[in-house]
């Protein structure tokens, strides 16, 4: 049954809602106890009192309290409504969208309730459901063309290209005004459009509509580089040409425009000279343009190539341009081209022998090419150490304060496998030049090569914001340093320290839910700033957001870790039972005492923190600012994570995501199987096998855990058992 | 060298690179606030030379600017904006900066302007871009002053989170826009955009060393990308504005 207030609480509870939305919890709180001492049993205000609760980080009362309200009031959409946030908030997405459900049925004509539906189902996905959602807000209000261009979202979304198009055409065709020409929403609506047409297949269609509905759209680029796209589909090579030809002036670093010119030219791929021609046209026209002269050298042979190479390289090394060798080395894998890039830096270094004095800047001329050789001795299809460390002396000896030079060194340290000396040679070039972030980075990556983390850590406070409460590694983790963060964890690990190399794995893991939760805000924000187009490629790339090598390594870190963990923890129990008692021993010991230890420092952290959250002054500005949204760590050092009895369990959370995203990846699979197999899961252990055999049925762990599975199946005889050795059986015979 | 509009997948390198590069970071979240608001701005280099690693390779950033239009112009007059620029070390002296620049102004004006009516051009065009650079920043500031035509506007000092001041630059569009608009109205592609390409860039002028830091705004110091990131949804019934509780700053104990 609604509850009716007297009007001056309903005025109150109006207040309430203000203050919530302003984020004046106090006062909102206060204004809710009012109305609760005249009516303890109100549903709404209980509720309302719930989501300020929960807003100042008091989950558990905050969830109880909405309950309650439910219970009194079960028939009131504010009640369901506030129970849907809160579940929204925690990421219980299912239950948000059941609670929102439930009280979109009570108030069916909220907008509200429906857009925060509607974001929710795109958010996780739920394409039918999203299209239900936007029809009705359609439905509601068809004078808004946003709710056009979403409802034709959510079709192609789903999949249905075709009512995604007609639902933008029947928009257009009610439009009364020719809207202006400098109205950002209608030029993406059409360029929207016509990549739904082309999406559909009908390339002639879609270069139709283009030239007559997109002539003035304001991203001219955008129309430029459809339009030839479309052309070259469509085989009409002559205009094909001319519109590769004007994105060219546009801008001439860009490898796609040369090869869809070159493609409408129809110039035969092996025709060198041919292809060389029309490269050459623009690196005269535009002189300063990088790739009209190095992309010739991908396909050049011979003397052609020797030529070209020679002028480029000859160029860059006059110039002293560092980058020269990591422009050219692509081309390493074809044996001629790496030995004649040799002889040619060679050829320039003794040449130009002697003219140091000259020039004066040392990192051209001689210093460059001493650089370049350095640097090709190092690279691993042409490595020959003690050259590379020859060379690079050289080098320094011609200018000692030379970054690059130093860094070179430092890797070449690297290659020799001397972490210390490399990483003491990294921080000499850091030295060199201390405002520089990207040295400094080096330097404290070549730290945490040698294990050095709290050094490390110490280097990278140079750059990061002092004023960042929780110091240098709460700003790395804030900005989402991801490589920091996983060179961190992995040097802990090579240090035996499981904890916070498990932290820092799992921070990972949690920012990548942060960067899933990011899109939130963008599925209205998009709608009413207009460009849809780069809303959905954020929505495609965000779909598989975690086959980014950011993700995998760390997890694919994490899961082999836990099998560690595994492991030990095996023999330690194999342990009381006979075997290596010393050795196990000590470890269940250790792992005693680091329980204990681990429940002493979280007592101590939350003590501190209460102790701090006490001093603080309400009043203060900086006081205020940290004081809600930083959520406090209750395991900074890992210690829980590390104190886990199910290692296995836990590296679930890293291997589905592993399977799931990155299911090409060898090393995944293999990851996969050892943790299915120690959890007898031999059915999946074996899905994991036949996708690494696929991938490379020559691979080393492949043989061996075939052998592996076949032993552990052997002596069984349950369905899922006799099902792997049938499948085993069969792959053996063939 | 790959020079081409930002894509939303590349926002983890962007990222990385700037982390890498400069003092001056954000969020994930504030990449896509720009690549999802001036999708047409921003333009990354990539290092198209490197072998994949694996079958989910991303492409390899090694430079970026990242930009936008000021939103609210406290003057008035619609302009852009460089948030941030950098190029790894291992890719300087190519010029990269200089290209990516020139690529987004050309943008920065296009996005607004109206092919025939040029009293459009006014009310919509970029008619300047700005950006914030520090002091010390000579091979930065000699790029943005002496190759592209930066004009230093004034100093704010202490603008940087470590006490360094910045010049605040700007560049008047007005020509560039002239040159685009006589472009199109005689039809040649050609001539005048060459003349825009090169117009300025003096013959082999690289930016050196160091191009380093167009860092934050201003409104962000103290709370980082917070207050621009800011999604206004707007609330009737109450029980709403929860996407906001990270983005804005608590005022309750007030």
């Amino acid at each position: 049954m609604p509850q009716t207030l007297s009007t001056r609480e309903a005025n109150l509870f109006r207040t309430v809602i203000r203050h919530y939305e302003d984020k004046q919890y106090k006062r909102g709180l206060k204004a809710a106890e009012q109305i609760l001492k005249k009516n303890p049993r109100h549903g709404d205000t209980m509720s309302m009192k719930a989501l300020i609760m929960n807003s100042q980080g008091k989950t558990e009362e905050a969830f109880a309290l909405a309950k309650e309200a439910l219970t009194v009031d079960m028939k009131s959409h504010i009640c369901w409504h506030v129970y849907g946030i809160l579940y929204r908030q925690h990421k219980n997405f299912d239950e948000a969208i059941k609670a929102y459900k439930f009280a979109l049925k009570l108030e069916p004509e909220s907008q509200q309730i429906q857009r925060d539906l509607a974001v929710l189902q795109v958010q996780i996905r739920d394409y039918q459901g999203y299209v239900q959602s936007r029809f009705a807000m359609l439905k509601a209000k068809p004078h808004l063309r946003q709710n056009w261009t979403a409802l034709a979202i959510a079709y192609q979304l789903e999949g249905s290209l075709e009512q995604a198009e007609n639902i933008l055409t029947t928009y257009e065709k009610s439009m009364t005004n020719v809207p202006l020409k400098t109205d950002q929403e209608h030029s993406e609506a059409l360029l929207y459009k016509n990549t739904i047409i082309a999406e559909r297949g009908d390339i002639k269609r879609a270069l139709e509509h283009l030239e007559s509905d997109c002539k003035n759209c304001l991203d001219r680029l955008a129309v430029m580089e459809m339009r030839a796209r479309y052309l070259g589909q469509l085989n009409r090579k002559e205009e094909a040409a001319k519109a590769w030809r004007a994105l060219l002036d546009r801008n001439p670093e860009h490898p796609e425009y040369y090869k869809g010119l070159i493609e409408a030219l129809g110039i035969d791929e092996k025709d060198e000279a041919a292809l060389k021609a029309i490269y050459d046209e623009y690196a005269a026209k535009y002189p300063r343009s990088d790739a009209a002269k190095r992309l010739p050298l991908n396909f050049l042979t011979g003397d052609s190539f020797k030529a070209a190479a020679k002028s480029y390289l000859t160029n860059m090394l006059d110039r002293g341009v560092p980058s020269v060798f990591a422009n050219l080395k692509h081309l390493y894998s074809e044996v001629a081209k790496k030995e004649a890039i040799l002889a040619l830096a060679e050829e320039y270094l003794k040449e130009h022998k002697g003219s140091e004095q000259a020039n004066g800047d040392s990192s051209k001329g001689v210093g460059a090419a001493l650089y370049f050789l350095a640097q090709h001795y190092n690279y691993h299809l042409s490595r020959d150490l003690a050259k590379a460390m020859e060379y690079v002396e050289q080098a320094i000896e011609l200018d000692p304060k030379n970054v690059d030079f130093h860094m070179t060194k430092a890797r070449i340290f690297k290659h020799q496998g001397d972490t210390a000396k490399a990483s003491e040679t990294m921080d000499r070039a850091r030295s060199l030049d201390t405002k520089d972030r990207y040295i400094n980075s080096k330097a404290a990556k070549y730290q945490l090569r040698n294990n050095e983390n709290e050094k490390a850590l110490e280097t990278m406070g140079l750059f990061t914001r002092a004023e960042t409460v929780g110091g240098p590694l709460a700003d790395l983790t804030d900005m989402q340093c991801m490589w920091f963060l996983t060179e961190d964890g992995e040097a802990w690990q090579r240090r035996g320290n499981t904890g916070l190399a498990l932290k820092r794995f799992t921070t990972i893991h949690n920012i990548f839910d942060i960067w899933q939760e990011d899109q939130f805000d963008f599925h209205s924000f998009s709608l009413r700033k207009g460009q849809i187009r780069a809303y959905v490629d954020m929505i495609r790339w965000e779909d598989s957001i975690r086959e980014h090598p950011f993700y995998f390594r760390a997890a694919l870190d994490a899961v082999k870790l836990y099998l560690d963990m595994f492991e030990k923890q095996q023999a330690s129990a194999n342990g009381t039972n006979g075997t290596g008692e010393a050795t196990n021993g000590e470890d269940a010991a250790e792992k005693k005492k680091a329980a204990k230890k681990a429940r002493k420092e979280a007592q101590k952290a939350e003590r501190e923190a209460a102790e701090k959250a006490a001093k603080q002054d309400p009043n203060k500005a900086t006081a205020k600012k940290d004081e809600e949204p930083k959520k406090k760590d209750d395991d900074p050092n890992g210690l829980k994570l590390a104190a886990t009895t199910d290692p296995l369990g836990d590296a679930m959370k890293f291997l589905t995501n592993i399977l799931q995203f990155s299911p090409k990846n060898i090393e995944g699979q293999i990851a996969g199987f050892d943790v299915y197999i120690r959890r007898k899961k031999y059915l999946l252990a074996l899905r994991c096998l036949n996708a690494a055999q696929a991938l490379d049925p020559e691979h080393p762990r492949v043989k061996e855990q075939f052998a592996e599975l076949q032993k552990a199946v052997e002596s069984l005889d349950d369905a899922q058992s006799a099902k792997v050795k049938e499948v085993l059986k069969a792959k053996f015979s063939s | 060298m790959d020079i081409r509009v930002l894509r939303p997948s590349d926002i983890p390198l962007i990222q990385h690179a700037n982390i890498e590069n400069l003092p001056e970071n954000y969020f994930l979240k504030y990449y896509l606030y720009h690549a999802l608001s001036w999708p047409q701005l921003s333009y990354v280099a990539v290092d198209v030379s490197r072998p994949a690693k694996s079958a989910y390779d991303y492409p390899k950033i090694v430079g970026y600017v990242l930009a936008k239009m000021e939103e609210e112009p406290t003057d008035g007059v619609q302009h852009g904006h460089i948030t941030s620029l950098s190029v790894m070390r291992t890719h300087r002296r190519l010029g990269i900066a200089e290209k990516l620049m020139r690529q987004s102004q050309a943008l920065l004006i296009s996005l607004g302007r109206d092919e025939t009516e040029q009293a459009m051009v006014e009310t919509f065009g970029a008619h300047y871009v700005s950006l914030h650079v520090r002091v010390s920043n000579a091979a930065a500031i000699h790029l943005y002053r002496d190759t592209l035509g930066f004009k230093t506007e004034k100093t704010e000092a202490k603008y940087y989170a470590d006490g360094e001041d910045a010049y605040c630059m700007k560049l008047d569009l007005a020509p560039i826009r002239e040159a685009l608009l006589a472009e199109q109205l005689d039809g040649k592609d050609g001539d005048k955009k060459k003349q825009i390409e090169e117009g300025k860039g003096t013959e082999g002028v690289d930016e050196g060393e160091a191009v380093g830091d167009v860092g934050r705004d201003p409104e962000a110091d103290s709370k980082k990308e917070d207050k621009t990131v800011k999604v206004k949804v707007g609330r009737g019934l109450g029980v709403g504005g929860e996407e906001e509780e990270e983005e804005e700053e608590e005022e309750e104990e007030r």
